[in-house]
């Protein structure tokens, strides 16, 4: 926030944090509210909402390569493939479509009536998008033709959106978190939350077959279960978390912590059986996790 | 002891309506008794406080100043500043601006909603008389003053007749200022007629330190760079004020001033240099219509003082962040439109007894506010509306009895209660106390003690999203303690004041980012301040046509929540005004400095990302007075940040290197 975003580093299980990476190795400021980072092949592509870019990086030395511009309040990147990828805007009323080779806008996808667009999801040639900024939706994106074929109200605010292992969608709305199937296009699934108002946050492990979900607590379910687990996986004694996710290898956990806001955050890391491993520092409220 | 009063307050108030010079009417011993009256009630209603006094000379310096930029120069406020014709709040011992009560002709002027005041958006020239109270002294003002309060005044010109006042400047970044002033005072009554426009492109260039522009070899490495040099997007500003007098001498002694202030001021909002984004298809943008009323009625009696006004604050602010569509029209992004409706009552007496001062006043406050974000999309995917609408009244009665029990010794003891909504706040008292220790060179000793609160504002209450209807006032204890002196001779005057100050502030309120995705305020800190505040001048006049004057202002403030000093609050800093006068030339040097700021409360830890630069900034103005048969000409030329420094104010909010500005002055003489 306030221009003084960061990209911090951390090799799990080296106990140390690099902060502040980004500015460090191309001596300028990432920007105004680093809101993502997406891998792609080789390169790192950090979107950086309020500065409206996103900075192309090698993920090696963290150089910058190159960047996108031209946008309006970017939010996130996916990837189609070699030559298109998509990215999602808080304002726009459009999702842009861009050539990862080029760098350059080479399309958009008109998304009328949702300004907001947030986090993509992909199962076979669909991508689905939630519209979170006041909205309640789900588009559905052809991506051979980039254009909206379907959409379907879900709770409020849905903010993620992740696909398991068994080719369902997992989406996290404000006060609850929904499965749905991609095909039938319906939730099938609905685990009410009491996050009275504040974000709801999910992460899968690894393989894909465990939802993690914030409730207060953190919770842990297999994904083909049908209700929610009766005890919580780690107590998280009401600290409420920033961000939340798991390593696609090693499924250890990672809890974000902004503390008050106007300092260093923290992140906790546990293993996948919840037993802490670590405590960092990171920058000023972290709020997103991205595993090489 | 009463010629000591006199010879200390006349200079003080001399701009006053109160001591305007009367017509032939008055009688030579009737003014000296009201001049003695007013003096001595000054003199006690002041005793103790710690107090700053900006005078016409100060505020006349610039006509494309604003009071910002005054404060800044001239006091000890640490004035946040975006750049020119964009938010400025004033700081007073390391607290916040919210912390600052401004009133206007004795009307509070904070926003209901936001709790503070722009500076930027007071012209200089509107205001004839700024008095700054430091710490427990605000309370005698205002409510909710838990740093300090802001009083501007404004004042009828002291001759008969007809007068006029022009004044253009034309500076840098095509930027154009034009104040006009037409006055007319009789015997039993004046009017006054201020108008003021401004406008800028204010598109300056600067190299960003932020970007770089990097060159790749075939392979994609990096080859070398260059720091761009970029415009200062999106900062133009186009405002415009009118302010009408009238004043009416009643019967039975009474004063009557009516007067009116309208101001729009639409300005584009700069883009950080952090940004990527093109002003071309995005930009955004804040237009504010404000009007200002207030009628007062005065009485001065030898022994008291009578007083009442109402007064009426109307506000109409758009912020609008829009996108560009394929054609020439526009897309709301956001856009948010807020109205406030505000009326005051007041009134006060002074009784002024032997050795005592006894007084008090009421003030009834009555707000409506409603604050709207129209470019919402509901969660049906319709237009929507997000805000709130509200309304709080608001009272607070003020007693005072001040004491003079010798010469030298001065007491006072002071207390507030105030009620908004249906809450009421403790009782805030103060305690005064000043000692003559020399009556050479007029030393004196000052100290002052006050329990005080502030109560959330609107938006801190019930903004949407993230209003907090569970807020506790904030409140605080403070202390403080000083010395003054001064001297007046006929070839060398100087004066000077060193203090230093202790305040606690708990419950402290501040708006963070939440997990709900939007900001909230919470009461989260407990703020130790402590510091020490000096100023001083002095005039020599070397003969008839020789004279210096120098005039500055130095601050220690260590403002701490859990020993971090907070964002934005300075360690250090001053200034320091120089002026050469020879015949009706004046070379005039203005220096100021602020210490490094972080930007957040860990910020030491990452120097490189959240911490500001020191800054000096230098700027020196020529002005030359020409007294022609029927008209007196001011002919100006300032040259800014002469040394062409390269700051940020706040954090990636370049701004601009050097730059200048002439102006003229025009003055006709009616006889």
């Amino acid at each position: 926030m306030y221009a003084n975003a960061s990209l911090s580093y951390y090799i799990p299980g080296s106990k140390k944090m690099e902060n502040n990476v980004f500015l460090r190795a191309n001596g300028i400021n990432l920007g105004d509210v680093a809101q993502s980072m997406t891998l792609y092949k080789d390169k790192a592509y950090l979107v950086v909402n309020n500065s409206g870019v996103v900075f192309v990086i090698d993920p090696q030395t963290f150089r910058l390569k190159g960047s996108i511009t031209g946008l309006v309040s970017p939010r996130y990147i996916h990837f189609i493939d070699d030559t298109k990828a998509y990215i999602t805007d808080l304002y726009a009323e459009k999702i842009s479509i861009v050539d990862p080779g080029s760098l350059q806008i080479t399309g958009s996808i008109p998304t009328p009536g949702h300004k907001s667009t947030e986090v993509m999801a992909q199962r076979d040639h669909l991508v689905f998008v939630t519209c979170w900024s006041y909205d309640n939706y789900l588009l559905v994106i052809d991506s051979r033709t980039d254009r909206i074929v379907d959409s379907l109200p879900v709770g409020h605010q849905p903010s993620q959106l992740l696909a398991d292992a068994a080719g369902m969608l997992w989406c996290a709305v404000q006060g609850g978190v929904l499965r749905i199937d991609p095909l039938e296009k319906k939730v099938t699934l609905q685990l009410p939350v009491s996050t009275e108002g504040y974000q709801t946050y999910i992460a899968l492990n690894g393989t894909k077959d465990t939802l993690y979900y914030m409730d207060k607590d953190l919770w842990r379910m297999p994904i083909e279960d049908k209700q929610a687990p009766s005890r919580p996986f780690l107590s998280r004694q009401g600290s409420l978390p920033y961000g939340l996710a798991a390593d696609p290898v090693t499924s250890d956990v990672y809890i974000s912590d902004a503390l008050d806001y106007m300092q260093m955050g923290k992140v906790y890391r546990y293993n996948a059986r919840g037993v802490p491993l670590d405590t960092l520092t990171t920058g000023v409220n972290p709020g997103f996790f991205c595993f090489k | 002891m009463k010629g000591v009063l006199i010879f200390l307050l006349c200079a003080a108030l001399a701009p006053h309506p109160q001591t305007t010079d009367q017509p032939s009417r008055d009688t030579l011993p009737a003014r000296q008794l009201q001049a003695i009256t007013v003096s001595a009630q000054a003199l006690l209603r002041d005793q103790g406080m710690q107090k700053t006094v900006l005078d016409s000379v100060a505020l006349r310096s610039d006509v494309t100043g604003s009071l910002a930029q005054v404060l800044g120069q001239n006091s000890t406020l640490f004035i946040k500043s975006y750049g020119r014709a964009t938010l400025s709040t004033a700081s007073v011992r390391g607290t916040s601006p919210s912390h600052t009560q401004v009133t206007w002709n004795g009307i509070p002027i904070n926003s209901p909603m936001l709790g503070m005041v722009d500076f930027s958006t007071i012209p200089a020239f509107f205001i004839d008389r700024v008095q700054v109270y430091h710490g427990p002294g605000a309370t005698s003002v205002s409510s909710g003053s838990l740093g300090g309060a802001v009083t501007l005044a404004t004042a009828q010109p002291l001759e008969n007749g007809f007068s006029l006042q022009y004044n253009q400047g034309v500076g840098s970044f095509l930027t154009f200022d034009s104040f006009l002033r037409l006055a007319y005072t009789a015997p039993r009554w004046s009017t006054s007629t201020r108008v003021y426009g401004a406008s800028s492109k204010n598109e300056y260039s600067y190299t960003n330190y932020r970007k770089k522009d990097f060159s790749y070899d075939e392979e994609g490495n990096v080859t070398g760079f260059t720091y761009p040099v970029e415009k200062n997007k999106n900062g133009h500003f186009r405002d415009l004020h009118i302010l009408q007098e009238f004043q009416i001498k009643g019967t039975h002694g009474g004063l009557w001033d009516v007067r009116a202030w309208y101001a729009r001021t639409d300005r584009g909002i700069p883009f950080l240099n952090v940004d990527y984004k093109d002003n071309q298809t995005v930009k955004n943008n804040q237009t504010e219509d404000t009007f200002r009323g207030v009628v007062q009625w005065r009485k001065l009696q030898e022994n008291s003082k009578w007083e009442a006004s109402a007064g009426y604050v109307y506000s109409d602010m758009l912020y609008e962040y829009m996108r560009r569509l394929g054609d020439d029209s526009w897309a709301n992004m956001v856009h948010s439109q807020s109205n406030t409706h505000s009326f005051f009552l007041r009134t006060e007496t002074e009784y002024h007894v032997g050795k005592w001062m006894l007084s008090g006043n009421v003030s009834l406050n009555q707000h409506l506010v409603k604050s709207m974000d129209l470019a919402v999309i509901s969660v049906e995917g319709e237009e929507a509306v997000l805000g709130y609408q509200q309304a709080r009244a608001e009272a607070s009665a003020f007693v005072a009895a001040r004491y003079r029990p010798v010469e030298r010794l001065g007491l006072s003891l002071t207390l507030r209660e105030d009620v908004y909504g249906k809450k009421a706040t403790p009782p805030i008292p103060s305690f005064f106390a000043e000692f003559l220790i020399s009556r050479k060179g007029n030393v004196l000793v000052k100290m002052s003690a006050t329990r005080n609160y502030r109560y959330p504002t609107l938006n801190d209450l019930y903004f949407m999203p993230g209003g907090n209807p569970l807020l506790e006032p904030e409140h605080g204890l403070s202390f403080d303690g000083g010395l003054s002196f001064s001297h007046s001779g006929s070839h060398v005057s100087w004066k000077g004041s060193a203090g230093g100050f202790y305040s606690r502030i708990s419950n402290w309120i501040v708006w963070m980012p939440t997990h709900k995705g939007f900001w909230s305020p919470q009461n989260v800190w407990l703020v130790e301040s402590y510091g020490a505040e000096a100023t001083g001048s002095l005039d020599v006049r070397w003969n008839s046509q020789w004279k210096t004057q120098a005039e500055g202002n130095f601050a220690w403030t260590r403002s701490l929540s859990e020993g971090k000093q907070l964002p934005y609050i300075p360690q250090f800093s001053g200034a320091l005004t120089a002026r050469l006068l020879w015949k009706d030339w004046t070379l005039t040097y203005d220096w100021t400095y602020y210490s490094k700021r972080l930007t957040t409360l860990d910020g030491w830890q990452n120097p490189l990302l959240h911490e500001l630069g020191p800054y000096f900034m230098n700027d020196v103005a020529l002005e030359k007075k020409m007294v022609l048969p029927h008209v007196i000409l001011h002919i100006k030329a300032i040259v800014r940040n002469v040394f062409n420094e390269e700051y940020e104010s706040v954090l990636a909010r370049p701004m601009p290197g050097i730059n200048y500005t002439l102006s003229l002055g025009i003055v006709p003489l009616f006889y």
